[in-house]
């Protein structure tokens, strides 16, 4: 298989970076309180890697793939525990696809996936714990099962 | 006179793995050959231990191995000296080990005896310090892991991330 190239990789990481702030926007409004504050903290956090990207792209002169206006949840948000699931869910798929772009990366652009990967995965383990969910790890963040 | 060792035993670097040979070697054996008649008496094999040709130094993520191992081993101690604490830090324990059998498999080594690898310290008396003294060897692992990352040809920048990403989730479930 042929490794992506580092303008293929972060393109895919700024349409998970799309479906996540999209998500989010339904998570939100399930939940009350600290875990409302959280989700919208991680929002801004998606936002901002979002709007870091489409520069980052746009001035090395690639393909910035365009926003669409829904993206398909794994499962319906219908109440808190749906919303919990989801945000762990959402991390989770949005570290796979930084994980992804290490091996495409070298120098800055690795550090900056790393980062990425980092975040998304500790912010996963929060919301588990949120959730009362056990264990609250898994053993490769990012690697898809 | 007798070459009682092929050309290149023993001495493959990271270069010629490949086919076994390289271009220098099959020069200096040539060169060998050439003075054999004159340069007598050949003493065995030192001909070919020169110092100017090093072994291949051993592979850079081989300390993560041992490194996983004692992570693991560390974790299962506080696990038996404080069992309240055992289903939390079961999974965690089982993840160093999961990361130690995958780094031995992708450098092709076999994994070492979890033995060789007990760690030193014996946990804290109380619950908080034995947990704190796990999150301090988390941090650490994670810087060395990042570093590791960062160096990593890409095939294994991906699992050098995960467990980068690993050790910090631990640390977070830690607190």
């Amino acid at each position: 298989m042929r490794q992506p190239s580092s303008g293929e990789a972060l393109a895919s990481a700024l349409s998970a970076e799309y479906a996540a702030i999209y998500a989010y926007g339904r998570i939100g409004v399930r939940l009350t309180g600290a875990a409302r504050e959280a989700a919208h903290q991680a929002e801004a956090a998606h936002r901002r890697r979002r709007d870091t990207l489409v520069v980052q792209l746009t001035t090395a002169g690639g393909v910035v793939p365009p926003d669409r206006a829904g993206y398909a949840l794994p499962f319906p948000v219908t109440d808190r525990a749906s919303a919990l699931r989801l945000a762990a869910e959402v991390e989770e798929r949005a570290a796979a696809h930084w994980r992804a772009a290490l091996a495409s990366t070298t120098g800055a652009d690795r550090d900056q996936a790393l980062a990425a990967l980092v975040e998304y995965a500790v912010r996963a383990t929060r919301w588990r714990r949120t959730a009362g969910s056990s264990p609250l790890t898994v053993p490769f963040p990012g690697r898809p099962a | 006179m007798v070459l009682t060792c092929p050309v290149g035993i023993g001495r493959r670097t990271q270069r010629d793995q490949a086919s076994g040979h390289s271009r220098r070697k099959l020069l200096r054996g040539g060169a060998l050959l050439v003075l054999g008649g004159a340069a007598a008496p050949l003493t065995g094999c030192d001909l070919f231990d020169r110092d100017d040709q090093p072994a291949p130094p051993p592979d850079p993520l081989r300390p993560m191995v041992d490194e996983s191992l004692a992570l693991a081993e560390a974790y299962r101690g506080a696990a038996t000296a404080h069992p309240d604490l055992a289903d939390r830090l079961g999974p965690i324990a089982e993840a160093h080990t999961a990361h130690a059998t995958e780094l031995a498999r992708v450098i092709g080594v076999a994994l070492p005896s979890a033995a060789a690898t007990a760690p030193t310290t014996a946990p804290a008396a109380d619950p908080a310090g034995a947990l704190a003294a796990l999150r301090a060897l988390e941090k650490t692992a994670q810087q060395s892991a990042t570093q590791a990352c960062a160096a990593a040809p890409a095939e294994r920048a991906a699992l050098l991330g995960s467990i980068v990403a690993a050790r910090a989730t631990h640390q977070e479930a830690l607190k």
